[in-house]
């Protein structure tokens, strides 16, 4: 006898209540309205796919997050996270709630300076800043968050003959007792690395050594590894003020609360799983405050916050292409929208509503992108009910990320709508043109024309 | 040397003001020349003052007080009536010695004996001495009443001959209603006089001094004619005498002097006029038997039932007696309404809110679910978010609630009194009777003032009982043990140190209270049910830029003029900043939270004079979009005519109000700042109409004060910090 062939374990669930008359029912609710407004009319006026935020669901997040901190700690200040979505009007939602700017590049610095924001309010994190932008950086009195020794020591060169010292922090990574550990970015706490840049930048002369930042990671589901982190950086704030004579104003716990979204391989649903807001909260600011500070010496606590803030604010409608049978009986639907714009398909089994009423029926379907291009599949298996060409659906909490990492692909980027706190819609980005698409696109003389 | 001779001499004249309640320096002057009109009488009133001051002075009594005349000006009466009375000897001046070292033993004794009741002597010593020597002068037979009083005139044109006699004549000769007349003969017969011309005079000075003496001087005068009236008793009590030294006198002190001046003051002084004039007259037909004249006894008795009367209160009411006596009717009113609005911060201790972040009132002061009886003053507070709602999720679960093992601060400095901690937490919608107040912590602040917090989380003390614990110390976490269906935090000033004590009344310092999308700051007030409160966050810049320790020295430059400031304290504990150049003062107080001005003395012309009225005021938290006003005192109106008439007025209405406000401009960075520019505004309100009279521009740069520019009218002054 050949040897079978291996076959991965699937989980699937067990229907075993009673026999029903009624044949299997389905516990899914219709969405049909956001935020009061009706999901025919925004796709009847916008098209599908849209993409939808709203604004309420953002401030109340907001206002939601600095609550639980603010409750806890005295000096509390949020910086929008740039790359989880660098629309003009999301940013503009949260500095008007009172948020700095975090930026990873110089083109995210410059879209935060051209909304406004002060200088000094920007937060400039990442590996990657040119010698001009950390000029301009200076220039601006932003924040600068050192990434390697190498861009350490460009910047004790940049700050040679200037009469006011830049303000710096250094980001530090750290084991934290979570997989996996972050520690492609900044200076490793354990092996020294990290005191060792501190002491390097104190001795220096040139730069004001103001902050200690961090970053454990991303959808974190252990608000203890943030007390880990917060105290090891306590620990180093201690050091610099005690033995460098040099206070640390402010600490930087960076970001990476979870969304309530579901994770690709999670047995049970992110809203039941994941921690609430409010017990990162309790894990750093207790641990801050009971570390030792002098009540009016503690630091500022900053945090970058971005998809907590915003992932469940964001949607996006769609509607159904075609459906057909997949070899193996499986029942398939064709979506409008694919990987292309919903990025984090990748990584979440993204809650997904049908947008009008339905029959009881439901039954195990895949459900694939538009893209002339295998990896599109939005859900490899989700149960839902029947749906038809041109039945519309919602995708949920699709706010983070998916706006900043969508892509140019097969198709163009639809329209991003925002519905504001009076129910009134506002396109903040328009859908792609072709006109839009080749605008920088530029063709040789000889390559003008040709005949077939 | 010649500081003694001054200081004697500042003692003798002030005895001749304070006849008046006053220590006003040209009132002393007119009132000496005034008892000069008849020159003995004068002289021995001098003499008498004199000879108290000088032993006062001797003895060793305490120098402020002996400087104030008030152990000296009943010699000084003393010695008028006795030259008035009585013929000038040898034993008349040895008389006179005697007589006013008497009333100096009497001064200081009485002083002792009522000061205990916060009650004042006034004219007893004079009152019984001038009885002594009357009843003994019978006996020493080279001492005889003189006539004197008839013939005074003579002595008049003795010492200042016919130009002075000529005024006299002409003034006695100007046709004056009858009234009027009377009035001037009313006020001269204080001195034992009866003329117009010390009369008018003295009118002028009592104007001078102090208009609202001055208008219940007319209120005791014509109350006097009209009950007189009323009553039909012929003259009697109604000499010019007892008008001036009884209900004029006593109109003025129960009016203007004793009581802060108002409506209900004035009152009480139109109707103390009945009762003086029944004194009056009874008063005179008991000590007519032995032949005494009862001289201002009457307003004696009267003044000091009023004072021990009223204290007697529990409740002051709308009547308040004098606080702090500044000798003048007016400045004691203007001190007190300007106290009252501003310098509550003296009366209260300072409690701040018990937690971190914006709390909701869930149930006040007499709530309706608990809060009832003797437990009535107390506060709960919740977690509220934009819905209103005090959990999210399910709201099944302790954790589903906001305030749920939130901190709890300690409101103040103090000392814990009492920990409860072994109660565990109900689950939602349970409670717990047998133990009511759940976990509870008790903190000691002042003797008679404790508060406490209720409804803990067990286990979540940070502190234990004995430790000293600083205002805003984490010292537990909420919980939901006790009567408490759902976490929140029971707050309760009491004065007793027991879980389970009554509570009062007692305000919270300062704090923000959300109205809209703004904070408004509330000063030692009580929030309501519904509202929405946080602490203020002091600003560090703020703080250290007003911070002013003591020693602390700062220069300012206006053009070619630099001025160095320095900071003081005083036996009092009392702040201020001194010129070194023209000796100017000004007193602030600095709370953390609040830097404020109280007074000012010197010259205004000085910078620091401009620097009073910029930063009158500063709560030092950056607060944009909010203006934070207060009231200026009337000193800094500069229009006489405007503020004479305010102060004949002051007691009813106050017509002129200066007002103060400032505004947050701007700041560079509100977490790590090192700029801070404010606005202040002087605001004058005349008749309701008001008016910006200058405003400032105030630059803090670095911990520093750096620059502040004052427009008044249209011209610009600028002051830098050089040090």
């Amino acid at each position: 006898m050949s040897k079978l062939k291996y076959e991965g374990p699937v989980i699937k669930k067990m229907n075993a209540g009673l026999m029903n008359k009624f044949g299997t029912r389905t516990e899914y609710q219709p969405v049909k309205h956001i935020e009061g407004v009706a999901v025919k009319d925004m796709i009847a006026k916008y098209g599908s796919p849209l993409f939808v935020l709203s604004e309420r669901q953002m401030r109340n997040n907001y206002q939601a997050a600095l609550r639980a901190f603010k409750t806890r700690y005295p000096k509390v200040q949020f910086a929008w996270s740039y790359k989880t979505h660098y629309n003009n009007a999301v940013c503009n939602v949260y500095h008007q709630e009172g948020s700095w700017a975090e930026v990873v590049s110089g083109f995210e610095y410059h879209k935060a300076l051209k909304n406004g924001v002060p200088g000094n309010k920007i937060i400039f994190n990442g590996p990657d800043k040119s010698i001009d932008e950390l000029n301009e950086a200076i220039k601006n009195d932003s924040l600068i968050h050192i990434d390697h020794f190498d861009e350490l020591y460009a910047l004790i060169e940049l700050s040679d003959n200037l009469s006011k010292k830049p303000r710096v922090a250094i980001r530090v990574n750290m084991d934290t007792g979570i997989y996996p550990m972050w520690d492609r970015f900044g200076f490793n706490y354990e092996n020294g690395t990290a005191w060792n840049a501190i002491t390097k930048i104190v001795a220096s002369g040139k730069l004001n050594l103001v902050g200690l930042h961090c970053h454990i990671g991303t959808y974190m589901l252990a608000p203890w590894a943030y007390a880990i982190a917060a105290s090891k950086l306590c620990d180093l704030a201690w050091h610099s003020k005690n033995q460098l004579n040099n206070p640390i104003q402010y600490l930087d716990l960076g970001g990476g609360f979870p969304s309530a979204n579901t994770l690709k391989g999670a047995y049970l649903p992110g809203s039941d799983t994941v921690p609430h807001i409010e017990e990162f909260a309790e894990a750093i600011s207790s641990t801050i405050i009971s570390y030792g500070f002098k009540p009016d010496e503690l630091p500022l606590l900053i945090l970058e916050s971005g998809r907590a803030l915003i992932d469940d604010a964001g949607y996006l409608l769609g509607s159904v292409l075609a459906n057909k049978r997949l070899s193996d009986g499986r029942r398939a639907t064709i979506m409008d929208f694919g990987v292309n714009i919903l990025f984090t398909s990748f990584w979440y089994d993204h809650k997904i509503s049908p947008a009008q009423d339905f029959t009881h029926h439901s039954e195990d379907q895949v459900l694939y992108g538009p893209l002339c291009m295998n990896i599109d599949v939005v859900r490899e298996s989700v149960n839902l009910p029947v749906l038809n060409k041109g039945d519309q659906v919602v995708v949920h909490k699709v706010g983070a990320y998916n706006m900043t990492q969508w892509m140019q692909f097969i198709a163009m980027r639809p329209n991003v709508i925002m519905i504001d706190m009076k129910g009134e819609n506002h396109v903040i980005r328009q859908k792609e043109t072709l006109q839009y698409m080749e605008m920088l696109e530029e063709t040789p003389q000889h390559l003008k024309d040709f005949k077939l | 040397m010649f500081k003694k001779i001054g200081f004697i001499l500042a003692s003798v004249t002030n005895s001749y003001s304070i006849l008046f309640f006053s220590n006003h320096k040209v009132f002393s002057l007119l009132l000496l020349l005034i008892s000069f009109f008849n020159p003995v009488a004068g002289f021995s009133g001098f003499i008498a003052a004199f000879t108290a001051v000088i032993m006062a002075k001797f003895m060793g009594f305490n120098t402020s007080q002996t400087k104030s005349g008030i152990f000296s000006f009943n010699a000084l009466i003393l010695g008028i009536g006795f030259g008035s009375f009585f013929e000038t000897s040898p034993v008349f001046y040895l008389l006179l010695i005697v007589g006013a070292l008497f009333t100096l033993v009497l001064s200081v004794t009485f002083n002792g004996l009522l000061g205990k009741y916060g009650l004042p002597f006034l004219s007893l010593p004079f009152i019984i001495t001038f009885w002594m020597i009357l009843l003994a002068s019978k006996e020493f037979s080279n001492l005889g009443l003189s006539q004197r009083n008839i013939y005074w005139i003579n002595e008049m044109y003795a010492a200042g001959g016919k130009p002075l006699l000529s005024i006299f004549n002409s003034i006695e000769s100007i046709p004056f209603p009858k009234w009027l007349a009377a009035y001037f003969r009313a006020l001269s017969a204080i001195f034992f006089q009866d003329n117009i011309l010390a009369g008018l005079l003295l009118s002028i000075g009592l104007v001078l001094y102090s208009r609202i003496a001055f208008s219940l001087s007319l209120i005791g005068f014509f109350g006097a004619y009209l009950f007189n009236d009323f009553t039909g008793a012929f003259q009697a009590g109604i000499n010019p005498y007892h008008l001036g030294s009884n209900y004029m006198m006593v109109a003025i002190a129960i009016g203007g002097f004793f009581a802060i001046p108002s409506v209900y003051s004035y009152i009480w002084a139109f109707f103390s006029i009945p009762i003086t004039n029944i004194m009056v007259i009874s008063l005179s037909k008991i000590f007519g038997v032995f032949l005494l004249p009862v001289f201002s006894l009457p307003f004696c008795l009267m003044i000091l039932l009023y004072l021990y009367f009223l204290k007697m209160r529990t409740i002051t009411g709308k009547l308040v007696l004098t606080p702090i006596q500044h000798f003048s009717p007016e400045i004691n009113l203007y001190q007190y309404k300007n106290n009252n609005e501003r310098l509550k911060d003296e009366y209260y201790f300072k409690f701040y809110l018990p937690f971190m972040g914006t709390w909701t009132v869930t149930q006040g002061y007499e709530g309706s679910i608990t809060h009832k009886d003797d437990w009535s003053k107390a506060l709960d507070f919740m977690i509220l978010d934009n819905e209103l709602k005090s959990y999210s999720g399910a709201g099944t679960s302790l954790e589903n609630f906001y305030c749920y093992n939130k901190p709890v601060l300690a409101p103040a400095d103090g000392y814990v009194q009492e920990i409860a901690d072994f109660i565990e937490d109900n689950e939602i919608g349970e409670i717990n009777r047998e133990q009511n107040w759940g976990n509870t912590i008790v903190l000691y602040h002042l003797p008679g003032l404790y508060a406490k917090l209720s409804h803990l989380k067990k286990n979540s003390f940070t502190v234990s009982q004995g430790d000293y614990v600083k205002k805003g110390q984490v010292i537990a976490y909420c919980g939901n043990s006790g009567r408490s269906p759902e976490p929140h935090l029971h707050f309760q000033i009491q004065s007793t140190p027991y879980i389970g004590s009554k509570t009062f009344a007692y305000p919270l310092s300062y704090y923000f209270q959300q109205e809209g999308k703004a904070n408004k700051l509330q000063t030692f007030s009580t929030p309501n049910e519904g509202s929405f409160v946080s602490n203020v966050n002091p600003n560090k810049l703020l703080q250290l830029a007003f911070a002013f320790q003591p020693g602390y020295r700062i220069k300012f430059k206006e053009g070619n003029n630099i001025e160095t400031w320095e900071v003081y304290t005083n036996a009092l504990n009392q702040t201020y900043i001194s010129c070194l150049e023209n000796n100017a003062v000004a007193y602030f107080v600095n709370n953390e939270t609040v830097f404020y001005f109280t007074n000012f003395y010197g010259a205004k012309e000085s910078m620091l004079y401009e620097f009073y009225l910029s930063a009158f005021k500063v709560v030092l938290s950056f607060m944009p979009h909010l203006t934070i006003k207060d009231v200026l005192p009337l000193s800094v109106v500069r229009a006489p005519f405007f503020k004479w008439f305010q102060d004949f007025v002051a007691p009813f209405v106050q017509l002129i109000k200066p007002g103060y406000m400032l505004n947050y401009m701007s700041i560079d960075d509100e977490h790590f700042t090192s700029e801070i520019n404010l606005e202040t505004t002087l605001e004058i309100a005349l008749f309701g109409k008001k008016s910006v009279v200058r405003t400032s521009k105030i630059s803090l740069i670095h911990d520093k004060i750096s620059q502040f520019i004052i427009n008044q009218r249209g011209k610009e002054r600028v002051f830098t910090c050089i040090d």
